[in-house]
This record gives structure tokens, C-alpha cells and sequence, in this order.
């Protein structure tokens, strides 16, 4: 019998199909072919090739090496041809009925190495470290503007996923207003905490999940990675601080190290238990910390920002966009014991 | 006389730029599809090409990569009907995206920014 779960934040039912449930080692991918442009030898995002970007915003690099030149290790440019572009603030306007505004925002790209040929998942934890430290003094930055009111931290990888480039690099956006998905898991904390719990959810779910383990992938001192109970996907995964904390430019740099390690296990457990597929990582956390006590009083108490990791192993179709439904062929418990394998040495 | 490598697969839209882009005092060659861009590439200089993105065979953004192989001095100018190739990381290798309409005032001020004439 297939069960249906309700994901608590947000309401949204999944269906964990057991009946049409495959076997973990269904899922294993063939090898990623490279995207097929790229054989021609050339990517903008390689070191050597700084002058087909815009000028970089930020760079970890060699002392005394220059900015827009070789010599980096991570490099923060704003996108070429950006989704959004900046601006002041702009006014929402009426067409009729309809709502809209200027398309204003930020839009930058975070080039993770400079060797083409390194996952996410080959670097070093410190490297992996200073990616954080990167994307938090990133959002520290952005969050500057009040209008920028989220900031959306995010990493595709592999075609299937919305990547069109595989060297290694991640996104971010900060737009005008805050994303429904993001109101709808404050409104959702902000209920649960009120109404039922008293503390803050996350924390809540932590300690069941901690007690009961049946959907823990991996935990070390400071961070937990989990196969939620209301997984949409097959073998997805979140990542939490296990001390509370809503903002997540509060990271402290020794904290930074204990995330780096849990994304590296993480994605190593996709890449060598799953054979490397596409995915996409998602940082859940509150809006501009300018608006978000405003407009959600005692945020900080019950919002506690997190990672979404989230493989691409099905395709999304007409029931799910239909109805919000997902259909999930794996029971995160499987998940979990599949994942939480130990890696190969 | 600049000299532009117009890369464009629709015949009447590529003379309509190439009589436009004349009268502004620039060498237009036509190539019709990618590799016979390439070939051109190989055996003339060009100071700046102008490429389509959706063409038959080889697509606007697998030319930009094989001519970034051969050589990154000349500029590139996506001319497209789609927004939605801006999506893409590959399209950073040309100087500057342009999405087509029936004014071609956008396509002569970026050539001019690009050749360095303003």
C-alpha cells in the first residue's frame, strides 16, 4: 500500500510509492557524459579565460596575483546576461489587474575552482569551507540593499538538472520580493512553534530524528544530514545546523568547516553510491534580516535555516505540477540505510 | 573597411543585414551554417562576427566554443530571437547577446561599441 506524508511546514503531501518502489541500485546512473559544447575545448569560467567574465566582485586568490587574472582559487563575477538586474528599488505597478514590477535584483556567479574538471564533491572540506565562507559574505553584502529582500543561494549540476557548464559553480540570486516557497515554511515554522510545539520545528524534528535514526544519512558534531520524512525525490537530502540559528550569515568559520564536511559527505554518497547523478543544492534561510523581524515577528525564534540536496533521478510531470503531489519511488528510510553506507576509500 | 562575419541561416534576413550593416560602412560575408563559418574563420580575418544561435547542424554557441579554440580576439555578437539562451554559460564566451527585432539600432551601436568607433 502506498503512503501518502505530509511535509509539516509547508502542508505538502508526497506519496511514497512502495508499490512501485525500485531497488537503490536501480537508480545508479551511467557516467555523465561532458556537455557536449564544452569538447570543443573552451569554458569561460577557466582559469585563463578571466576576460570573457565581468570583472570579478570578489576572489580568493595567490597574494599578489590580480584581480581578472590567473592566480584564484574561488571567484564571485556577476552573471554576464543576468536574470535580474540591479537597480533601486523598484515600484510594483498594476496592468489591469495584474501585479507586476521591474525586474530588478542580483544575479552572480560563484566559480568554485579553477580546475574544470573537480566536482563539488573532489574538493578539499577546507575549500568546500571557504565556498561557505564566500556565499555568507556574499549574502552579507547583497542583504546590504533593502530591497533585496532573499537571497537565493543555489548549485546545479549535471544537464538534468539546468546546468550548461560542468565546471564546478554555484549561483545566487537576491530578488525584489520574498519567494512564496520561503513564506510558506515561515508561515509553516511560525504556526508550528505558536500552536504546537513551542520551540522551534526544526529543532524539534532534529531531536526525533536523532533519537529515532531510521532517516539519518550522516552526523558530526555540528550539522545533520537527513532523508526527510516527506521526501520529494529519491534519495533527497537536507542538511542542518544542529544548534538553532535562522540566519545563516551567522556561520562562524569553525562552523563553516563542520558543513563543509557534511556537504562533502553528502554529495560523496550521491557521486560514488548513486554513480554521480544530477543534482540541486538549495539554501533554505530567512529573508533580509532588514525585513524579516518587521514582517515576521520572532523569526529568529522559529525559522532555522538549511540545505536542500536534491538528485535527479525522476522526472516531474503532469501529476506533480498538476497538483503539488510528488510521487516518490524510494521510502526515505531506504534512502537513508542506502546513503549512510560507508564510502569506498 | 571593418570586415563582419555575418552567421546566419535564414537567406533573406542575412541580406537584409548585410545591405543594412553596409550602408553603415562594413564588409559583410555571409556564412550559412556553422561550419562553413568555421571554414572562413580558418582562411580570412574578421574584425567582429554576428551569429545566430538556432541554425541547422551545429548550433550559434558550439561555433562560439570551436572559434574560442582557434582564437579569443575577435568579438562575438549573439543576435537571437531567444531570450532563454541567456540560460546558458557557454553564451559568455561572445562580447554581447542581443535578441533580434525588427530595428537593427541595438545591433549597429553594439558593433560600433565593440570595434571601438563611438
Amino acid at each position: 500500500m502506498p503512503e501518502l506524508r505530509k511535509e509539516m511546514l509547508t502542508g505538502r503531501w508526497v506519496i511514497i510509492s512502495t508499490e512501485r518502489s525500485k531497488r537503490p541500485d536501480d537508480f545508479r546512473t551511467p557516467e555523465p557524459v561532458e556537455i557536449k559544447r564544452e569538447a570543443a575545448g573552451f569554458c569561460p569560467f577557466c582559469s585563463g579565460n578571466e576576460s570573457k567574465t565581468p570583472p570579478e566582485i570578489f576572489s580568493i586568490r595567490e597574494d599578489h596575483s590580480l584581480p581578472d587574472q590567473p592566480g584564484w582559487k574561488i571567484r564571485v563575477v556577476p552573471n554576464k546576461f543576468p536574470a535580474l538586474q540591479p537597480g533601486p528599488t523598484p515600484p510594483k505597478k498594476l496592468r489591469g489587474i495584474y501585479q507586476w514590477m521591474e525586474g530588478v535584483g542580483v544575479h552572480e556567479v560563484i566559480i568554485e575552482t579553477p580546475d574544470h574538471n573537480l566536482e563539488m564533491a573532489d574538493l578539499p572540506a577546507e575549500h568546500l569551507a571557504q565556498i561557505i565562507q564566500v556565499y555568507r559574505l556574499r549574502t552579507l553584502s547583497i542583504e546590504e540593499q533593502f530591497h533585496h529582500k532573499y537571497v537565493q543561494i543555489f548549485k546545479n549540476k549535471g544537464k538534468e538538472a539546468g546546468a550548461s557548464l560542468s565546471h564546478p559553480h554555484s549561483q545566487i540570486i537576491a530578488t525584489p520580493i520574498v519567494p512564496k516557497r520561503i513564506k510558506e515554511e515561515i508561515y509553516g515554522a511560525e504556526r508550528l512553534y505558536r500552536n504546537h510545539f513551542r520551540e522551534c520545528a526544526f529543532c524539534r524534528m532534529i531531536k526525533e530524528e536523532m533519537a529515532s535514526k531510521e532517516r539519518l544519512v550522516y552526523l558530526n558534531e555540528r550539522f545533520i544530514v537527513l532523508a526527510p520524512f516527506a521526501s520529494r525525490f529519491p534519495f533527497e537530502m537536507a542538511i542542518f545546523p544542529l544548534e538553532h540559528s535562522a540566519f545563516f550569515p551567522d556561520i562562524t568559520d569553525h562552523d563553516s568547516l563542520y558543513l563543509a564536511d557534511a556537504l562533502k559527505q553528502a554529495l560523496s554518497r550521491l557521486k560514488y553510491q548513486l554513480s554521480n547523478p544530477a543534482y540541486n543544492l538549495i539554501f533554505h534561510q530567512s529573508p533580509n534580516p532588514q525585513l524579516a523581524e518587521k514582517a515576521w515577528p520572532g523569526i529568529g525564534a522559529y525559522f532555522h535555516w538549511h540545505v536542500e540536496l536534491l538528485p535527479i533521478l525522476t522526472k516531474v510531470a503532469g501529476f506533480e505540477l498538476g497538483t503539488g503531489f510528488y510521487i516518490n519511488p524510494v521510502p526515505p528510510e531506504v534512502a537513508a540505510e542506502f546513503l549512510k553506507k560507508e564510502l569506498p576509500a | 573597411m571593418k570586415k563582419i562575419l555575418l552567421v546566419e541561416d535564414e537567406k533573406s534576413l542575412s541580406l537584409l543585414y548585410q545591405e543594412e550593416l553596409s550602408k553603415e560602412g562594413y564588409e559583410v560575408i555571409i556564412a550559412y551554417d556553422a561550419d562553413s563559418a568555421m571554414e572562413k574563420v580558418r582562411s580570412e580575418e574578421f574584425d567582429l562576427i554576428i551569429t545566430d544561435i538556432r541554425m541547422p547542424g551545429k548550433d550559434g554557441i558550439e561555433l562560439i566554443a570551436s572559434i574560442m579554440g582557434l582564437r579569443k580576439d575577435i568579438p562575438i555578437i549573439i543576435n537571437t530571437a531567444y531570450q532563454s539562451y541567456k540560460d546558458d554559460f557557454m553564451t559568455w564566451a561572445a562580447d554581447a547577446y542581443i535578441t533580434k527585432s525588427s530595428s537593427l539600432d541595438e545591433l549597429k551601436q553594439t558593433i560600433k561599441k565593440l570595434l571601438k568607433e563611438n
